[in-house]
């Protein structure tokens, strides 16, 4: 397999303006910092973390879809898209498309679901009005939508049925990679078995690559190949599914996991709760070290005093721990 | 002993444009002293309506019990007078909600939105209610209580903010606690301390939850029994941990399912995640005499479609409204 995306020393931000500097005065909020991965073609990677660990901001940098201030490499296909321009950022685009959160606030009110589906084709291809209907409809009946309901309004639909729609816009230039950011967190829980199962069959059907963006660990766990633990802008950890669910080396993603409540008898008795007290440091006001120092359980004097890199680690995954490094 | 609360065949009528729909139907449980239980079910199944009828909050001139009583303590809340209800509300029966972004006042500092309860319902005078409002932060482990006694709810996190929703909710020591999906709009991490506090401070106080949830991971944590909604009615009850070993409701087996539940030891392979298909049917299907799942069941038969089953009971505690029960 190859690598289809790789992600060099990204980092996003933004300026924001900053208290008691004056007028004019600025500082910059670091929402990604050099953050380093790859992905490879027809595999999943999850991004996960918690709210304002920039993982979204990570994911939305990869599709050029971010105002803040990107430096580094994201190359897809060997080839970096973040100076393309015009023709080639289109081009790009085709490539890479996105399924949104919210499928309430991400369609149009005012279009009809088929003019949803076909607004990518419109816009980045220079296809005749056939092929486009032609492509509409494969599309209507590869993500589950009757042929009849090309003509309603988005508010004439369920939510899981909207998702749908929002899956068929992101399909129809036959990208590369498709950015799914927290695709079901907003569907009630029987319908997100529906369109995760579609998701995963669409994966192998058209052989699609997935950046999947969640918080809800039990669904990274049944689509991802293999998962970034983000916190506060950084990788902390990156390992294989099997590696970083049941051999964890950062103490963040331990912690993580065993904060998720389980069915699983045996797993809630195995399980000692990790406790992080306090809430995350300020992102304009980053401390020095380790960003996980002051709650880590198991930080010592040198977590506080340099930043850990990301090494390999003893699951045979990347991690970033003074503590924890292989051997 | 006699349960604290005890819900008998509640029925509660909703006005839409279409007519009237029971929103309710026919539901009854019990929930005795210091206990914790939850509602599970999908986005209109009637959770949050069971909730709101025992704290006497149904929408003005659109909902209204038609039948049934709720009784607690002895006393019943669908017989008592505004006047009644407003005293027990926040002070016998306090009820914490899901956003703890838009529940609290934007224009009040926490501290003042603790101590106006207190000050409501214990007559405590400006200074006590202040002081009080100090140890409940701390007691929700806020840190720095002093100091963040004076802050406004946007100065805090969604964690501290949910913190003093609970806070508020505790200040009089109710005896019923209603958490309606109290932990959605949090992270897991938050979530975990949330969880441990209430825990805790059911412990100190001895305090019943009543939990709404969907989430069937929460509820296996909490509660010690559950209550499945579907379309207004009770489709299944008993203990937690028998339920998710094994539930006697096709609807309950489904959405057990039908989440991908974190495992112990993750395999490689990984099968489909079984589909409910479909999706609850809208407030104009309530009510009718059949089974309301049965168009989204795949061990629907004939009587499904024409009677309502009534509750199977097992000898093991479990009850499951369903024709086919024994089979599940």
């Amino acid at each position: 397999m190859t690598e289809l995306l790789e992600i060099e020393n990204l980092s996003v931000r933004f300026p924001v303006r900053k208290k008691g500097a004056g007028w004019g005065g600025k500082t910059y909020l670091t929402a990604v910092d050099s953050v380093n991965f790859t992905v490879r073609k027809g595999e999943t990677l999850a991004i996960v973390g918690e709210s304002g660990s920039g993982k979204t901001t990570a994911a939305l940098a990869i599709a050029r879809l971010v105002t803040g201030e990107t430096t580094g490499q994201v190359r897809l296909e060997g080839k970096d898209i973040l100076p393309l321009q015009q023709e080639q950022l289109k081009a790009m685009r085709r490539k890479v498309q996105v399924i949104f959160q919210d499928p309430y606030s991400s369609l149009n009110p005012r279009q009809r679901a088929e003019d949803i589906v076909r607004e990518p084709l419109d816009s980045l291809t220079g296809k005749s009005a056939s092929e486009k209907a032609a492509i509409v409809d494969e599309l209507f009946a590869a993500v589950g939508l009757r042929p009849e309901q090309k003509r309603l309004f988005p508010h004439q639909f369920s939510g899981g049925q909207r998702q749908r729609i929002g899956i068929a816009r992101a399909l129809s230039t036959r990208p590369e990679v498709i950015i799914c950011d927290e695709p079901v967190s907003a569907l009630d829980v029987a319908v997100q078995a529906q369109i995760l199962n579609l998701l995963r069959r669409l994966q192998a059907d058209f052989g699609l690559t997935y950046l999947f963006i969640s918080h809800d660990l039990g669904v990274v766990q049944h689509m991802c190949d293999s998962v970034a633990v983000m916190y506060m802008g950084k990788i902390v950890e990156h390992a294989d599914r099997i590696a970083l669910f049941s051999n964890p080396q950062h103490p963040y993603t331990e912690a993580l996991l065993s904060a998720v409540p389980s069915v699983d008898a045996k797993r809630r008795e195995e399980t000692r709760r990790i406790l992080i007290p306090g809430d995350p440091p300020d992102p304009l006001n980053l401390p020095k070290g380790c960003r996980f120092a002051s709650r880590c359980p198991i930080a010592e004097p040198r977590c506080s005093e340099s930043e850990p890199p990301l090494k390999q680690a003893g699951n045979g995954g990347m991690v970033a721990c003074h503590l924890r490094e292989a051997g | 002993m006699e349960p604290l609360l005890k819900v008998e065949n509640l029925r509660i009528e909703l006005a839409t444009r279409a007519g009237v729909a029971p929103v309710i139907d026919d539901l009854s449980f019990e929930l005795g002293h210091g206990e914790n239980i939850s509602f599970v079910g999908e986005s209109g199944c009637g959770k949050s309506m069971t909730a709101l009828a025992i704290m006497g909050l149904l929408p003005d001139r659109i909902g209204r019990i038609a039948s049934g009583r709720i009784i607690f303590d002895g006393e019943d809340l669908t017989k008592a007078s505004e006047k009644r209800l407003r005293d027990l509300r926040g002070n016998e029966i306090s009820m914490i909600f899901q956003e703890p972004m838009t529940s609290l006042n934007p224009v009040y500092t926490v501290g003042e939105q603790i101590a106006e309860v207190l000050r409501e319902h214990e007559k405590l005078g400006k200074t006590a209610a202040h002081n009080a409002a100090i140890e409940l932060l701390d007691a929700v482990r806020i840190p720095n209580p002093k100091g963040r006694v004076n802050d406004y709810p946007f100065q805090m996190s969604g964690g501290q903010r949910q913190r003093v929703m609970i806070a508020i909710a505790l200040a009089c020591k109710p005896k019923i606690l209603i958490a309606d999906e109290p932990t959605t709009a949090l992270d897991v991490t938050v979530q975990a301390q949330i969880f441990d506090l209430l825990r805790d401070l059911r412990k100190e106080f001895g305090t019943s939850i009543i939990m709404i949830t969907h989430d069937m991971g929460a509820v296996a944590e909490m509660a010690e029994r559950m209550i499945v909604m579907y379309a207004g009615r009770k489709a299944e009850v008993g203990p937690v941990q028998q339920i998710i070993e094994h539930a006697r409701h096709p609807y309950t087996k489904g959405l057990i399912s039908c989440v991908p539940h974190i495992m112990a030891d993750p395999t490689f392979e990984r099968e489909e995640l079984t589909e409910i298909p479909g999706i609850v049917p809208g407030l104009g299907e309530f009510g009718q005499n059949k089974c309301l799942f049965a168009e989204r069941c795949n061990m629907v038969v004939d009587k499904c479609l024409r009677k309502r089953p009534p509750e199977a009971v097992f000898a093991n505690g479990q009850k499951a409204a369903c024709w086919r029960a024994e089979e599940v």
